[in-house]
């Protein structure tokens, strides 16, 4: 075939330029110099990664090069890294990146990723990838710098979304890409909308999701990749939760994702343990927990749906400040609240004023003492995580909080706050994605949340490269409630501590029902006694571990040791 | 590039500008920059607008480069070079503009008192890239002689033979050009286009396909569609830039060097 040939004119003119001047001329040992510059700096061969010669500070692990000459030699730069949570997707794009800028064939950069993570992308691409990477602060930078980090919700209001529209960028990266899994929202159409030359999307979790999801992904990278929508809900079920039943769909879908697992790194991790800490209720705790309890015979006046029950029954176990302040909501939310309502809220109130101490709280604060290293505390409610800074304080220890509602600036000043000057950071589940702490070894969860996944995403805040030290996760289970149950007849029996996140997603998938949550709620909700909950979460488990069974079976197939 | 290519490679560059190298040892080498070198090097336009309209002592600035950590003494302070290193970068970068163009002599040993004629060529080192989703580069140093035409490949490394000086030598005069410069570079242009039009391009006819393949999803994507809107012709667009195979011919510098007869 022909291939247009363009040829470079401007060095011509001012060539003529200054034959006509008489000069200026250039010094001969620069000009040498020029010419050996360029022999330096040509790359020869289309294959091949040059990146890792800049970057003398970086030692990336081979998987790690694996992707990026991947991404670059088979996948036409257009990939979604889905590598498990703590192998390094941020080298991994960073190495595209830099092996792209190197030849020349991107200049202009934009990156999204969570606020808290903006300032990080920003510091990590200039100190280990010599990347003026910018954060997006100011309008100007949009059109001034070629390499902007920014997060989403940022770039898809105006007037940023008309500036970055009018701009042609060569790459676009996107962290925490599984965000985008639904197609009617503004985010989804904002990225959808964009030009993309070279797309890289990074996510920990995108196997959790429905085929619907992973559609909805693949089709924002390389639409039409998996087939129009019609064509391709027409060969697979919208609800369908296993991409591995589909032989075909997985091969494509592997075409555009690559996803490492620990087990295949051959790195070394450090170790995980787990303790169960068993909580014992105080008489006026156990009272709150029964009178909450109570509420699911009343009668449907205080709420129809088991949610709120059971909502409470789970704040029971977390603190009087959690139990209290849904209460009021609930108070707040009826219009006319009928008398018998605001008894029934007022008796509740009493009950949770009877309360003088926090049995987990003192526990904690026992277990903090001991370690005297920093912790983090994980809680699922932000009046618990308020009360536990306040009660901490009590006792001289100095923590932080940290929440996903918190600005970009705020959440890096509190990592750093708790780095340099707090022993304890108590973060809700918000805060468990998009910040990496693994100077940290010691995790509390103070309450359990109801998804495995997002259990799994805590962890993997601090166990995750570079974590020196064994990873120590203390969970708190409070005997005889719902979360001894969940913890006793769940998770422990499918033994969710001691998995790899993969094996969980894998898991998860192979199981062709709803999430994990709705079971659990109705599970608890909808048992009329003790016996049928138990038979249920029993039911439950053994699902899960089927499901695992098949997986290993599976395996044994694929290596021949069946 | 190595460790110790680099350092000598800079102690070149810093020479060929007239700088001072006023302390060196292994792996370090402290600078003391040229006006001329601080404006193009250390980034402040404010300090020498503002020096400049105040009339004060200009200070140029020193730098310290360090090029191997290990061998450089401890209490030495100062930037770490490497290959990857955006000093170097630059540094390559003003290499590059600063030398764009030249005139040169070949400064012969010919017998005295002989009037010696000293033939006009024109000297063109380029790179040629070839991109796609992918990239590569081939340098290309072409002369041509601007009186008779011929032209001669690697005419670098045939300079780089030569005894060559930017004042014309005694006893020696120019001959005009029958070519003038301007279509010289057409010719070299052409020669150029010419020698990659013979090539194979196996590497364009792949990206052509793995365009045209992207292109069918696409089409297929929004085959339901009535109107396939902004997106559809944004991914299209997208799929041209990411694919379309092209070649670029560049100049690195080049000029006009006077040879003798025997010297090419």
């Amino acid at each position: 075939m022909t291939v247009q040939i363009g040829f470079d004119s401007t060095w011509q003119d001012e060539f003529l330029k200054r034959i006509d001047d008489d000069g200026p001329w250039g010094n001969w040992e620069l000009y040498k110099l020029a010419v050996e510059v360029e022999n330096h700096t040509t790359i020869p061969d289309f294959e091949g990664l040059q990146a890792p010669k800049h970057l003398p500070n970086l030692t990336p692990l081979p998987h790690q090069l694996e992707v990026a000459k991947q991404v670059v030699e088979s996948m036409n730069g257009k990939a979604i890294l889905a590598d498990e949570v703590g192998l390094g997707k941020t080298i991994e794009a960073g190495l595209i990146l830099k092996e792209y800028m190197i030849r020349g064939l991107v200049k202009k950069v934009l990156i999204l990723v969570p606020a808290s993570l903006v300032s990080q992308w920003a510091m990590e691409l200039n100190s280990k990838f010599f990347i003026p990477a910018v954060a997006q602060r100011k309008s100007y930078v949009w059109e001034q710098c070629d390499v902007v980090v920014s997060s989403i919700d940022t770039a898809k209001r105006n007037p940023h979304r008309d500036i970055i529209y009018s701009l042609d960028y060569d790459l676009i990266i996107i962290d925490e890409a599984h965000k985008l899994k639904n197609n009617k929202t503004k985010n989804y159409e904002f990225v959808q909308n964009l030009k993309k030359k070279f797309c890289l999307l990074l996510t920990a979790t995108p196997i959790q999701n429905r085929i619907s999801e992973i559609f909805n992904l693949v089709s924002l990278l390389k639409p039409g990749h998996l087939g129009n929508e019609s064509a391709f809900y027409e060969n697979y079920k919208k609800d369908s939760r296993s991409l591995n039943d589909d032989a075909h769909l997985k091969e494509l879908v592997n075409k555009v994702m690559i996803r490492n697992r620990r087990a295949d790194t051959g790195i070394e991790w450090t170790k995980r343990h787990v303790e169960t800490i068993p909580i014992e209720f105080s008489h006026a705790e156990r009272d709150l927990y029964e009178a909450v309890t109570e509420l699911r015979g009343e009668g449907d006046w205080v709420s129809s749906s088991q949610f709120s029950v059971m909502t409470l029954q789970r704040e029971a176990c977390s603190s009087r400040e959690a139990v209290y302040f849904t209460l009021q909501n609930m108070l707040k939310r009826q219009e006319q609240p009928s008398r018998a309502f605001q008894e029934q809220i007022q008796y509740l109130i009493e009950k949770v004023e009877a309360v003088q101490q926090n049995s987990k709280a003192q526990k904690a604060l026992e277990l903090i003492q001991r370690i005297n290293d920093k912790v983090i505390i994980f809680t699922e409610y932000r009046a618990t995580q308020m009360y536990l800074q306040w009660f901490l304080k009590q006792y001289g220890i100095s923590s932080v909080p940290f929440r996903g509602g918190f600005k970009r600036g705020k959440k890096d000043w509190m990592r750093e706050l708790f780095q340099k000057n707090a022993q304890v950071l108590i973060a809700t589940e918000a805060g468990g994605e998009g910040i990496n702490l693994q100077f940290c070894n010691h995790i509390i969860n103070f309450d359990l949340p109801w998804n495995p996944m997002r259990l799994e995403q805590r962890i993997g805040r601090i166990h995750r490269l570079g974590q020196e030290k064994d990873v120590i996760i203390y969970n708190f289970a409070t005997k005889d409630t719902v979360e001894e149950h969940v913890m006793k007849l769940l998770y422990e029996k499918i033994h969710l501590f001691e998995k790899v996140i993969g094996d969980l997603d894998d898991i998860l998938t192979k199981l062709e029902f709803g999430s994990i949550d709705d079971h659990l709620v109705d599970i608890f909700g909808k048992s009329a006694s003790e016996g049928e909950m138990r038979i249920k979460m029993e039911n439950l488990t053994s699902m899960i571990q089927f499901a695992e069974d098949m997986k290993e079976g599976g395996m044994n197939a694929a290596t021949g040791n069946s | 590039m190595q460790q110790q290519e680099i350092h000598k490679f800079l102690e070149r560059y810093f020479h060929a500008n007239g700088c001072e190298i006023i302390d060196k040892g292994p792996g370090y080498m402290t600078v003391q920059l040229t006006i001329d070198l601080d404006k193009e090097l250390m980034n402040r336009p404010f300090y020498w607008h503002y020096l400049e309209k105040t009339g004060g002592i200009p200070n140029p600035m020193q730098l310290t480069l360090i090029t191997n950590q290990q061998m450089a003494p401890a209490h030495i302070k100062g930037e770490v070079i490497h290959f990857g290193s955006p000093r170097l970068h630059q540094i390559f970068n003003s290499a590059r503009n600063l030398a764009g163009y030249i005139r040169l002599y070949e400064n012969h040993l010919l017998a005295e008192g002989k009037q010696v004629p000293l033939r006009p060529w024109l000297g063109m080192n380029v790179r040629v890239s070839y991109q796609c989703d992918r990239k590569r580069d081939v340098f290309k140093s072409i002369g041509l002689q601007l009186i008779n035409g011929q032209m001669v490949e690697n005419f670098h490394d045939r300079l780089l033979a030569m005894n060559l000086t930017p004042k014309i030598p005694d006893y020696s005069f120019t001959l005009s050009p029958l070519i003038m410069p301007g279509s010289g570079v057409f010719r070299v242009a052409n020669f150029i286009k010419s020698e990659i039009e013979q090539e194979e391009h196996l590497w364009a006819d792949e990206a052509s396909r793995r365009w045209q393949k992207d292109l069918n999803l696409l089409e297929h994507f929004y085959e339901d569609a009535e109107e396939k809107g902004e997106s559809y012709e944004n991914e299209k667009a997208a799929l041209q830039e990411q694919y379309e195979p092209k070649i670029n011919i560049s100049i690195i510098n080049g000029g006009l060097f006077y040879l003798t007869d025997s010297a090419v």
